[in-house]
């Protein structure tokens, strides 16, 4: 190491000092990473900036990075870039990325490694950025970070990088960082769930739950049970099974998994549409019937037909909010009880057991919501995920019980609650009450909702971003480097949400609660 | 011609008459065609439909028509995989589109002839629908009618043509359909205003009014005093004249033409932030000191900057709200205007009439709003035309006084006015009184007016569709065949504001007021 360099280091040393003791107001970037060391120093970035894969063991034979690489250039505005760097620019140019991934698999599942290193070197010939992984997804998290340290400078129309130099490494707190869209209550465009996507990558949520179908409408088609789907609204507010496998194949070549439920019994009256016999009688549609086989049947149905395209490990199967009346008041499904020797509770114990059985049987783990684990915690089975959204001590109860739990409690991570603000959602701890080291490994990770009553394409991304955005930066940063008051973030955040806005998502203002409008003329960064 | 053609010719005709007498509630085009008539038959649209041009007189060189048509494949498939076509379908093939144009030039300018003729024959081996223009726009104009006569099957998995046979002869009302945005008030990033003219072109309005700058900031750089953007907001809520470039070459390849405006001397406060003198005082800085040369050498340079890239016919140079008190109290203007013996008004005039002289020698015609007009209308150029937004009644005395006027008023016509419904859109009749039909023709059309205060890239969207949909029926349609009562509309206008939604538009829903929310679960189609 020669003079220059030495010095260099020491600047290197000094700038990182400054950068941790003074507020930071360079490093916009959102979630927050592990770490971060940097200079105060800036890069240009050539304008044909290039991949570089050298040394990776991933061939990249579905073109997953590729892809990646060339929808970074696109949210940098590559394109707006002057073509000829200007003469007054001293800046040191990057010449590309280089990209090492150690995995050659691109198989994404539950706990896939998403961690990365990023480091934009100083000075050095040729200079390219690195960035390391282990999988490929955990690049596409490095090249939404190194998207963030882009700024095109609208004077010199150079694309500078900042700070440098800079070594971030990074990796998420929890595996599962869920967001659920509701596809029966409205239904909702193609293009509308795949810009959803766009955006959960860009704020590194993983998992896109897909509550399919409820008790308003089956917008799916079941190949197995074809008249269901005759519960959709209309003949074309409908996905064919090509249609989910293309959201699936979307939403996978960005880092997210998709969670596909059905909520039975009690979400369902849309079912009996197609096949009145799931219904206990057509004067009382809901739950669907216990007493009839063929109801178990259907179920069967539909999951060894999920099961070709949902190919995340976990399917949801719903079971909240399950009125049981219908079963006792329709006199076959009565006489079937007394037969039986069920009551309604063991009658809606026996049913979500069943299907917790058939789904098993085709490979799936299972999730529920938390009503079936306050009501018969003990018979689920030890492969089942309880995912919480009544009551907020229900996951220190799951974990000590020794199953898994995923965060989504109503009061602070539904998004179809207006009056919840950012704050709420970026607060929201989902190791609140939880100690015990082993235990807090069984939460994995939290989702906020996005119930479908009042959105439809109209109103759903102003109404998830940006406060998606805030629990996700909850679910990804590590907990000591999550600020203690939101106040502390909202420059950040708001950098954000214009970040959203200008790669065309319709984030809505910090201001106000949910899918507030702007109140009155400003700049994007102060509403 | 043999037996088989003139029976079908007679089939034809009795279908006709059957479907002009009937409601055609199957008829689902927006905006609503000038004629069409058709049968009831459903084609089928080859996996492979091409673009034929045979006899066409325009090269295409720039690809507007070839983008043109694969956008319209795109807008057609909305997402959906479509299936190789299965042996159950006995749907006739629809092979391609022949478009045929007549005139070689692509130039888009006032006035171009927009109109075209669009046919789908149910025989020939192979059968092609055809389209004869003009220019490319009317051919533009009629692939997004096309589009509309195109619906995925989900059961089929194909793209069936319906009805057919079906000849389609249409041409606008009038030849100014306008759309004005707002940036100034808050910046809109660059793909929000692309989306907006996708769905302008769906729509077919064909003029994007660009309110630039107002008051609040200055977002457009103007080569020739680049401090002006020193307005802006903030250092990325800014465009460059290569964005605006961009922007303008956009709309133009989907035939919409780019209004710019510069609103004087009222609404420009931002224009002093980087050039102080331009203020009448630091405390007083609204009005532009009309006293001051370098004004109106501000104003020339940025016109000719304008000329460059905005190369649409007209140029807007605002004049409305004066409020001319700055120019009383600040000791140097009222020297001036003492020294001019110019009383306030004279120096509104003065001010007006000067900017219009600029503009005229950059070869710009002229829009200003109507306060020029009701102030001083007789020494307005004779090139000027008159843009109401007050209120009713100005448009007839404006085409009285020989000059053109576009529509814009308020209480019906204004997007950022939420309680203003769609029914009011639709309804609103730009030749309300006038009815000598050379004072009509003087009505060169209207505009929808989008102001900024309470939009931005989150709520842009759906609080402009559908609402500007339905003026844009209104301005496109004969007016014999706009219905009396919007009622008879709404099934229609509400089908199209769910194709809006699967084209990733977000319009909003019809209940309710302007930028409504769905009020609970439901169809698309009903809310």
């Amino acid at each position: 190491m020669g003079m220059k360099a030495g010095f260099f280091w020491l600047g290197f040393l000094l700038a990182c000092i400054l950068a941790s003791t003074s507020a930071d107001e360079t490093l916009n970037l959102w979630p927050m990473p592990v770490s971060v060391n940097h200079g105060l120093q800036t890069h240009c970035l050539r304008k044909n900036f290039a991949l570089k894969t050298e040394g990776s063991k991933y061939a990249d034979g579905s073109g997953i990075l590729k892809d990646g690489f060339s929808r970074l250039l696109d949210v940098i505005d590559v394109s707006r870039a002057a073509d000829k760097l200007t003469n007054f620019n001293n800046f040191p140019m990057l010449l590309g990325l280089h990209v090492i991934i150690s995995s050659s698999s691109d198989e994404l599942q539950y706990g896939v490694d998403e961690s990365y290193k990023l480091s934009v070197p100083g000075n050095g010939n040729p200079n390219y950025a690195q960035l390391e992984a282990q999988t490929v997804y955990g690049a596409l998290h490095g090249l939404q970070t190194f998207s963030q340290l882009c700024h095109l400078n609208l004077e010199t129309r150079i694309i500078e990088v900042r700070p440098t130099p800079c070594t971030i490494e990074d990796q998420p707190r929890f595996s599962y960082r869920g967001l659920l869209i509701d596809t029966s209550r409205h239904y909702l465009p193609l293009r509308t769930i795949k810009s959803v996507i766009d955006a959960m990558a860009y704020s590194k949520l993983n998992v896109l739950h897909w509550h399919i179908v409820d008790s308003q409408s089956f917008p799916l088609e079941i190949p197995s049970f074809p008249k269901l789907w005759n519960g959709a609204y209309s003949a074309s507010e409908r996905y064919t099974m090509v249609d989910a496998a293309e959201i699936v194949r979307y939403a996978q070549r960005r880092g997210i998994n998709v969670l596909a439920e059905f909520d039975v019994p009690g979400h369902a009256m849309s079912w009996g549409k197609g096949y009145p016999s799931l219904w206990p009688s057509p004067n009382c549609s809901e739950p669907l019937d216990v007493s009839n086989e063929f109801t178990f049947q259907v179920i069967n149905g539909i999951l060894s037909d999920f099961k070709r395209v949902f190919k995340f490990r976990f399917v949801h199967l719903g079971g909240d909010e399950v009125k049981t009346d219908c079963w006792v008041t329709t006199p076959r499904v009565g006489r079937w009880l007394s037969k039986k020797g069920m009551n309604k509770s063991d009658a809606y114990k026996y049913f979500v057991l069943q299907v917790q059985k058939i789904a098993l049987s085709h490979g799936y783990e299972v999730i529920n919501w938390e009503e079936t684990f306050n009501n018969f915690g003990k018979q689920l089975s030890p492969k089942t995920v309880v995912q919480n959204w009544l009551d907020n001590s229900v996951p220190e109860k799951v974990v000590a019980a020794g199953l898994r739990c995923i965060i989504s409690n109503q009061d602070k991570w539904y998004l179809d609650h207006m009056d919840q603000s950012w704050r709420d959602f970026y607060t929201n701890e989902p190791l609140s009450n939880i100690t015990d080291p082993t235990q807090k490994k069984l939460v994995i990770g939290g989702e906020v909702c996005m119930w479908g009553e009042y959105v439809d394409g109209s109103d759903i991304q102003q109404t998830i971003w940006p406060r998606a955005a805030a629990a996700a930066e909850r679910l990804w940063t590590s907990y000591d480097k999550l600020a203690k008051d939101p106040e502390q973030v909202i420059g950040r955040l708001a950098h954000f949400r214009c970040l959203l806005n200008q790669r065309g998502i319709a984030a809505a203002p910090l201001l106000g609660y949910g899918r507030a409008v702007p109140t009155e003329p400003g700049s994007c960064y102060k509403q | 011609m043999g037996m088989k053609a003139t029976l079908f010719g007679i089939g034809f005709l009795l279908v006709c008459l059957a479907s002009a007498a009937a409601g055609d509630v199957r008829l689902n085009l927006w905006p609503m065609p000038k004629s069409v008539s058709h049968g009831i038959q459903t084609l089928r649209l080859s996996n492979d439909f091409v673009l034929r041009t045979e006899g066409s007189k325009y090269a295409d060189a720039s690809g507007i028509l070839k983008e043109g048509f694969s956008r319209l494949l795109d807008i057609i498939e909305v997402g959906h995989a479509i299936e190789n076509s299965t042996n159950l379908n006995h749907l006739p093939l629809l092979k391609g589109l022949h478009v045929v144009i007549s005139s070689p030039s692509d130039e888009l300018q006032y006035g171009v002839d927009e109109s075209y003729k669009l046919s789908v024959p149910t025989n020939g081996n192979p059968i092609y629908a055809h389209l004869e223009t003009q220019t490319v726009y009317g051919a533009l104009h009629g692939l997004q009618t096309f589009s509309q006569l195109c619906h995925f099957n989900f059961k089929s998995r194909v793209i069936e043509v319906f009805p057919a046979p079906c000849t389609i002869d249409d041409q606008p009302r009038f030849s100014y359909r306008g759309l004005l945005i707002d940036t100034s008030r808050h910046y809109q990033p660059l793909p929000m205003i692309k989306k907006v003219i996708d769905a302008m072109a769906y729509t077919k309005l064909n003029v994007l009014h660009w309110h630039i700058v107002d008051s609040q900031s200055f977002p457009l750089e103007i080569p020739s005093y680049p401090k002006l953007w020193n307005g802006a907001y903030s250092t990325s809520e800014r465009y460059t004249m290569d964005d605006a470039a961009e922007i303008v070459r956009y709309a133009q390849r989907r035939g919409v033409n780019v209004l710019a405006e510069i609103d004087v001397p009222g609404h420009a406060l931002s224009w002093g932030k980087g050039y102080p003198s331009l203020w009448p005082s630091p405390d007083c800085q609204e009005p532009l000191d009309v006293s001051n040369e370098f004004t109106f050498r501000v104003i020339d340079g940025i016109l000719s900057d304008f000329k460059k890239t905005f190369n649409f016919r007209f140029v807007h140079l605002g004049g409305d709200e004066v409020d001319t008190g700055c120019w009383v109290i600040t000791p140097h203007v009222k020297k001036w205007l003492i020294k001019h013996r110019m009383n306030e008004s004279d120096a509104y005039k003065y001010f007006v009439l000067r900017a219009q002289h600029i503009a005229l020698s950059h070869g710009f015609e002229i829009v200003n709003w109507e306060e020029t007009f009701n102030n001083f209308g007789k020494q307005l150029n004779p090139k000027t035309v008159v843009h109401n937004w007050l209120g009713g009644g100005v448009a007839q005395k404006v085409v009285l006084a020989g000059l053109r006027c576009i529509v814009s008023n308020q209480d019906k016509w204004y997007l950022d006015h939420l309680d203003a419904t769609w029914q009011g859109f639709y309804m609103n009749e730009p030749l309300t009184n006038i009815t000598n039909p050379n004072e009509q023709k003087l009505v060169i059309g209207g505009e929808v007016c989008m102001w900024g205060e309470r939009v931005d890239a989150s709520d842009l969207e759906q609080t402009i569709w559908p609402r500007a949909a339905a003026a844009a029926e209104r301005l496109w349609t004969p007016y014999d065949k706009l219905a009396k009562n919007p009622k008879q509309v709404i099934g229609r206008l509400s089908h199209f504001r769910c194709l809006l939604t699967q084209r990733g538009v977000a319009a909003a829903p019809l209940a309710g007021l302007g930028r409504a929310v769905p009020e609970e679960p439901g169809s698309c189609y009903k809310q």
